[in-house]
């Protein structure tokens, strides 16, 4: 899968974009601030409906525009596909899939696959379980759309569930509690599908990830990474249950697919606590290859891999075995300045080349 | 920010269902710029409908007399009753004809987060209800989203130990969807293919 052409208007700093993109390795140079991020955030919009920073549609749309315009031209196995979508902080965003509007981000899911590395993926091993759970479930989305529903399903009956708590006000009445029990259900039969979806993804991906951490460690470290469900072994109903008081009066869910955790060990040792700054790189690393590397197997079709400023915080033994381990995908990579020697590029794109700077357009199409 | 009277309007325009402030501003800027024909045949209509459309006694869908059309008909069944949530439901499934008998409207689904619990809905009128008409069989036919199963799943626990056929149209409708989306053809197989809950 390749992204041939990206246009943008009015996204973030850019006003106009119009780039073609070279099928293999892309290097985009420019100064910080500049806006580098900014385009391979607009590229993985299109591949998951959100910005990979986690940024609000707010924080999308340049500075006194309306709406911003995002467009990409992509090339799935000889198949185009046109994919457009208008993002607007007021309304609803306007998606289009080959000129055909689509009203659920599931339908544009599953077109295009995006591999997104960035220097803050550190926090995938050294962060909260939310960095974790994102990740899997990010990940799960990419194996299939229909996990995106499971995932959004999981996260609107919670906040039914937390809401219902909140306005009890610690007291269980009968009508509390009838109510409590239907959510309950609704909770025990999405998160133990979302849980299951988890656990066979991780499965999945422990031979892949040992393979890949093989490479970029020389042999010398094992990662392995399971799930964690302090509701496991009792399953998620009977939790829900015994923890029901506690709930109540914290009015909020306390057990559930919300708290688990994926647990990543190093040759048997917890890999947040016990490994070195470099070998959480490698493994955070290592993850992402090995999710790469299933998304390909599973859907056929090798996502494009999107590298913002990794290089910086690699040695050249990481860069090397980094670049080695992606050989069938299109890469955009950006960077600030000179370049390690390790990486070879089919392009280079110098945005101050392009007359391109902060809050200026890019490309040839733009006449800047 | 604005002129108290143009702000009055998105006020209220902005307590309407689905509306935020900047929908609310927008809508207000533009019924302004509307000539005062157009306004007045919007305000007439809404006061019309006001005036003349009101809730149907006994099954809470729009009716203009004490009974709706379907309930005024006494061809249909009272022994089957179709739980919807909302008058706009009741309009699909009769494009189906495919049922004969009798609606509940209920108001809304169960939603903790807009504070919409079973009280704010007429679920006491419909056990009321099963009773005084002789109901044997309730279909649920809430919507094919999260609060519209949570509700079904609420009323086929409340109904169950009452001893009434309790099913659910379920099959080939989109989920996350509304039953007024769903075609006339997928919600007639729907109904057609409906799943036994409970009792009977
Ligand atoms: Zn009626």
């Amino acid at each position: 899968m390749t992204i041939t052409r990206l246009w943008l208007t009015d996204y973030r700093n850019h006003r106009e974009v119009d780039l073609a993109l070279d099928p293999g390795v892309t290097l985009l140079l420019g100064p910080n601030g500049w806006g580098k991020t900014n385009l391979l955030e607009a590229v993985a919009w299109l591949s998951r409906g959100s910005s990979f920073r986690g940024a609000p549609t707010e924080a999308l749309v340049r500075q006194g525009a309306e709406r911003a315009v995002v467009r990409a031209e992509v090339d799935d196995g000889g198949r185009p596909i046109l994919l457009e979508a208008e993002l607007s902080p007021t309304g609803r965003n306007r998606i289009q899939v080959n000129r055909q509007r689509v009203t659920r981000l599931r339908d544009l899911l599953g077109h295009f696959r995006t591999t997104v590395f960035a220097p803050d993926d550190l926090a995938l091993v050294k962060g909260s379980p939310g960095e974790r759970r994102t990740w899997i479930d990010d990940l799960l989305v990419d194996l299939h759309p229909r996990n995106h529903g499971l995932r959004a399903e999981v996260e609107r009956v919670l906040r039914q569930r937390n809401a219902l708590l909140k306005q009890a006000r610690g007291r269980l009445t009968d009508d509390v509690a009838a109510t409590l029990d239907v959510w309950d259900a609704k909770l025990v039969e999405a998160g133990e599908a979302l849980a299951a979806a988890r656990t066979e993804a991780l499965a999945a991906l422990e031979p892949l990830a040992a393979a890949v951490s093989d490479r970029l460690t020389d042999g010398r470290s094992t990662l392995t990474a399971t799930l964690v469900a302090e509701w496991a072994t009792e399953g998620l109903a009977a939790a829900l249950h015994r923890v029901r008081d506690d709930d109540l009066r914290r009015g909020m869910t306390t057990v559930g697919p919300q708290r688990d955790d994926v647990r990543l060990t190093l040759d048997g040792l917890p890999a947040r606590t016990h490994a070195s700054q470099g070998e959480q790189r490698s493994s955070a690393l290592a993850l992402r290859l090995a999710g790469h590397r299933l998304v390909a197997e599973r859907t056929g079709s090798t996502p494009v891999v999107l590298l913002d400023d990794v290089f910086s915080e690699l040695d050249r033994e990481r860069t090397r075995a980094l670049v080695s381990l992606v050989p069938d995908a299109q890469v955009v990579v950006t960077a600030a300045s000179v370049l390690p020697d390790e990486v070879r590029f089919d392009a280079v794109m110098d945005l101050a080349g392009l007359g391109a700077g902060p809050g200026t357009g890019v490309g040839a199409g733009a006449g800047t | 920010m604005y002129a108290d009277a143009v702000q009055a309007v998105i006020d209220e325009l902005g307590r309407l269902p689905g509306i935020g402030p900047k929908s609310a501003q927008r809508l207000a800027f533009h019924l302004m710029k509307l000539p005062s024909e157009d306004t007045a045949r919007l305000t007439a209509a809404i006061d019309e409908m006001k005036a003349r459309v009101r809730f149907c006694d006994r099954c809470f869908n729009v009716a203009e007399a004490e009974l709706c059309p379907v309930c005024a008909d006494d061809r249909r069944d009272a022994s089957v009753l179709c739980v919807v949530e909302e008058p706009r439901d009741v309009v699909a499934v009769e494009r189906t004809g495919e049922f004969g008998g009798r609606y509940h409207v209920l108001g809304g689904a169960i939603s903790p987060i807009e504070g919409i619990g079973p009280d704010q809905l007429r679920v006491r009128e419909l056990l009321a209800r099963l009773d005084d008409e002789g109901v044997a069989e309730v279909i649920l036919a809430t919507n094919p989203n999260i609060e519209g199963e949570a509700t079904a799943m609420y009323l086929a626990r409340l109904l169950d130990p009452l001893g009434i056929e309790v099913t659910k149209i379920a099959s080939g409708l989109p989920v996350g969807g509304d039953l007024e989306y769903a075609d006339e053809l997928t919600l007639g197989r729907a109904l057609e293919g409906r799943r036994k809950l409970a009792g009977g």
